[in-house]
């Protein structure tokens, strides 16, 4: 018995060891972090889904991969498109056909060198139906993708699309090495992506970090800092603690609540830049009795937007004024919807609710920063003009699902969203939200929201080549769309985030990338 | 005794084809699919035919599972949805990691729970006993999230000795393996007393106190050895849970293991990643429990295993 006993110490003992020894083994290997001066760190709140342009789908993403990987090009923090590894272009008469020089002289990581076919072999994948990519609908009206000779590049288009150029900008366009992509079948991707960007994939430790270095021989200016790292660190008080104690440099998605207190430390700079994407709660146009005007407005009235921004957000959002935010081409302000509980009485009066009406909210929580306390302060807001608002919440993926249903099983009478118009261009905001075209389940139109002017104004301008034109046209829809009030307009999100104060030089984009070229230490 | 092992592994197969039953239909009837949680709002229509086309979503749920049981007994889990690769390489990168965390995090749950059980049943109402059983106590009730961040801002904030996240080092272990530790530790103090409490009181106890041994001999040769065994029951059980349960510790730690990779999978619609993981998970629960049984053996002579039942 003894002998038994004393076995079995001595048999869990080694079983722990050897797992423990084991399981070190095989995690060990990321190495310290070596100079702390050498190493830039950032902590975001999500690991990137791939970095391979085709499988891309979030910001995380977009923020590590344009480091690595470059696109024609580039969208300025204003908006304005500048040229990237397109030197230049143009579009013949009535714009179907576009020619790229593409720039001479730049190598991928790998020694490939950049061209016209390469440019071609990237966005053929890209557009290539097999290969699937979700974003291949933002190059959906080229249809003819040539290198008419080593350094230029035609698209040609079934019809005139005016966003094409914003489009091309989209992080997720990205151009990489021909080599990686050979050979890879429609259903294959890539781990480590080699681009041309300014700095070179180093190592992907799965959860945990992405590790990139300088790439030496970069085209543009070489960056400063010659490591970049990139944490995943999904929670947002663990990100601060990261920041606080020096783990990291700077962090994304900084907690509203948590801004005051942050910023009290003096080490600590807190950096507000506006976003794309706008909040708002969208009517069932179809369902008694938001298909009646006035309910809509009246609801509009209901709502104390900036009451919502300061208290909730802080001070850290901004009351939307238009459907899309001021950034983007073709704004126009419009708004806001005055806050006037009795002009809300009056209106819900007019329409025969003078006693009150009741409807559901249904909202994401955890999707949107604070969105399920928006969605209890709509409540409230809406109970003061006698609307009894149920709310009602569901796990963002059923979420989708659940308010993206055609018109005849749609259980909603309204629903919080937000939408980004990632490419700065009315089109991308207008169009997929609120063209019949694109009522559930052909597009993102969730509210079943019909306008015939609105319909014919954003067809047009998708095919109108003169700017000035264009911007008139969607001032036009924007005016239509608001007075129509398919949706209770809130407001634009803002980003939040955090950087230690011996860095400079990051770029804080309204499309939610945090870029780190430009980014060095001070003393 | 080398057949009731075998007979009990044969066992774990039916266990693990009825856990991939179950999990297998209950992500799938979760609403929410794949394609829209990878790309949110912008989820185009050809974009979700294409997911579900490529995944064999499409086809019917038995075709489905019997292509996925087709392809296990291959020893190929299919590939991840959400970012196309194997979910083999997925599990494999992050259950070390776990195996770790979880190892370590037993370590010291035993070391502490155990001595601090059997000083408390020994000194029974010192304040020894009635100060452990209170920290026990809190420590049980704690919530896990509450405990790691407490830890965070004390050791890596405050003090500063310890890093907040990450993983690489040994420092990087000691914040979350503590945390996780914690409340395992405070169960099984618990237990230990109350086991040692209940061996102490019997007769066997008195005669070996009565021949004049010394009480050091009589609890530790005589009492702990039978006290230890629902301690055993409980280590392999917290062995198992601290396995797939450590997703808050992992979380607030940004330890990249496999509680953190089942959470994000379920909520990304992973159904092959999710299959997977659950499997993994339940197999070593078999396995832990049939470890825990044999254990008794060593432990308890009246514990035999004959292949034959009863005799």
């Amino acid at each position: 018995m003894q002998n038994k006993k004393l076995l079995l110490i001595v048999g869990i003992a080694v079983v722990v060891i050897a797992v423990a020894v084991v399981a070190w083994w095989l995690i060990a290997g990321r190495e310290p972090p070596v100079e702390i001066r050498d190493t830039l760190t950032i902590a975001i709140g999500a690991e990137p889904e791939s970095l391979d342009p085709v499988r891309m789908t979030s910001a995380p993403a977009a923020t590590v991969g344009e480091h690595v990987v470059e696109r024609l090009i580039y969208m300025e923090e204003d908006g304005s498109l500048e040229p990237m590894l397109a030197t230049s272009w143009s579009a013949n008469e009535d714009s179907t056909v576009w020619t790229f020089q593409i720039r001479e002289g730049v190598t991928f990581h790998d020694g490939e060198p950049l061209n016209a076919e390469a440019v071609r072999k990237n966005l053929a994948r890209f557009v290539d139906p097999d290969v699937g990519a979700a974003y291949a609908f933002l190059l959906g009206s080229v249809q003819e993708i040539e290198a008419t000779d080593e350094y230029t590049l035609e698209l040609r288009l079934a019809q005139p699309f005016a966003p094409i150029l914003s489009h091309l900008s989209h992080s997720f366009i990205g151009i990489v090495s021909p080599r990686q992509i050979e050979g890879l079948d429609p259903g294959d991707t890539f781990e480590n992506p080699v681009g041309t960007g300014p700095y070179v994939m180093d190592r992907w430790s799965r959860g945990d970090s992405i590790r990139l270095t300088v790439n030496e021989e970069y085209w543009g200016d070489t960056p400063e800092i010659p490591v970049l790292v990139f944490n995943f660190i999904p929670e947002e008080s663990a990100r601060i603690v990261a920041l606080e104690t020096g783990e990291a440099d700077a962090i994304m998605a900084v907690p509203p609540q948590d801004v005051v207190r942050l910023g009290a430390d003096p080490d600590i700079d807190i950096v507000f830049q506006t976003s794309v994407r706008t909040i708002y709660v969208g009517f069932n146009n179809l369902r008694e009795p938001f298909t009646d005007v006035r309910v809509r407005r009246a609801l509009n009235h209901a709502i104390d937007k900036q009451a919502i921004v300061d208290s909730i957000f802080e001070g850290s959002a901004f009351v939307a004024d238009a459907p899309v935010v001021d950034a983007v081409f073709g704004h126009t302000s419009v708004g806001p919807y005055e806050y006037d509980p009795d002009r809300a009485r009056e209106l819900l009066a007019e329409a025969g609710f003078a006693d009150g009406l009741e409807m559901t909210l249904h909202h994401p929580t955890g999707r949107y920063p604070l969105d399920a306390t928006v969605a209890a302060a709509v409540q409230s807001m809406l109970a003061e003009v006698g609307v009894d608002a149920r709310l009602e919440t569901r796990e963002w993926s059923a979420y989708l699902q659940f308010t993206a249903q055609p018109p005849d099983q749609a259980e909603y009478d309204s629903y919080l969203l937000g939408w980004g118009t990632v490419t700065l261009d009315s089109d991308y905001g207008l169009y997929a939200l609120l063209h019949s075209r694109q009522w559930n389940p052909d597009g993102n139109n969730r509210g079943f929201y019909k306008n015939e002017r609105v319909d014919e104004l954003l067809d047009a301008a998708r095919v109108e080549t003169n700017p000035d034109s264009r911007r008139e046209m969607y001032h036009e829809a924007i005016e239509l769309i608001w007075d129509d009030a398919p949706w209770i307009f809130l407001y634009n999100a803002a980003q939040i985030n955090a950087v230690r104060a011996n860095v400079e030089g990051l770029i804080h984009h309204p499309l939610e990338n945090l870029s780190a070229w430009d980014a060095h230490f001070v003393d | 005794m080398y057949q009731y092992i075998v007979r009990r592994l044969m066992l774990t197969i039916p266990v693990v084809i009825g856990v991939s039953i179950i999990v297998f239909a209950i992500i799938r009837m979760i609403p929410g699919d794949p394609a829209r949680a990878m790309a949110g709002v912008n989820a185009t229509p050809e974009f979700i035919e294409q997911v579900r086309v490529r995944h064999a979503l499409d086809q019917p749920l038995h075709v489905q599972y019997g292509r996925f049981m087709v392809n296990l007994l291959q020893g190929d889990l299919g590939r991840s949805i959400f970012n196309g690769r194997p979910v083999t390489t997925e599990i494999g990168e992050r259950f070390p990691r776990t195996l770790l965390l979880a190892t370590v995090a037993l370590v010291i749950a035993t070391i502490i729970g155990v001595s601090a059980g059997i000083v408390s049943a020994t000194r029974r109402n010192s304040l020894f006993d009635n100060a452990s059983m209170l920290v026990a106590l809190v420590g049980v009730a704690a919530p896990v999230f509450w405990m790691a961040l407490m830890l965070q801002l004390l050791f890596a904030v405050q003090l500063r000795w310890l890093p907040a996240t990450g993983i690489g080092q040994v420092r990087h272990l000691v914040l979350p393996s503590l945390t996780l530790g914690t409340a395992s530790a405070a169960l099984m103090a618990r237990i230990t007393r109350s086991s040692m409490l209940d061996v102490l009181r019997q007769d066997y106890i008195t005669t070996a106190r009565s021949k004049g041994l010394g009480e050091r001999i009589v609890v530790y040769k005589h009492a702990l050895k039978n006290a230890l065994i629902p301690v055993v029951t409980v280590l392999g059980l917290q062995f198992g849970i601290l396995l797939g349960g450590a997703v808050l510790t992992e979380t607030v730690f940004a330890w990249p293991g496999v509680g953190r990779l089942l959470v994000d999978s379920i909520l990304r619609r992973d159904y092959p990643v999710v299959q997977g993981t659950v499997m993994l998970l339940a197999f070593l629960f078999v396995i832990i429990n049939l470890v825990v049984d044999i254990a008794y053996a060593f432990l308890d002579p009246r514990v035999h295993y004959r292949s034959e039942s009863g005799e």
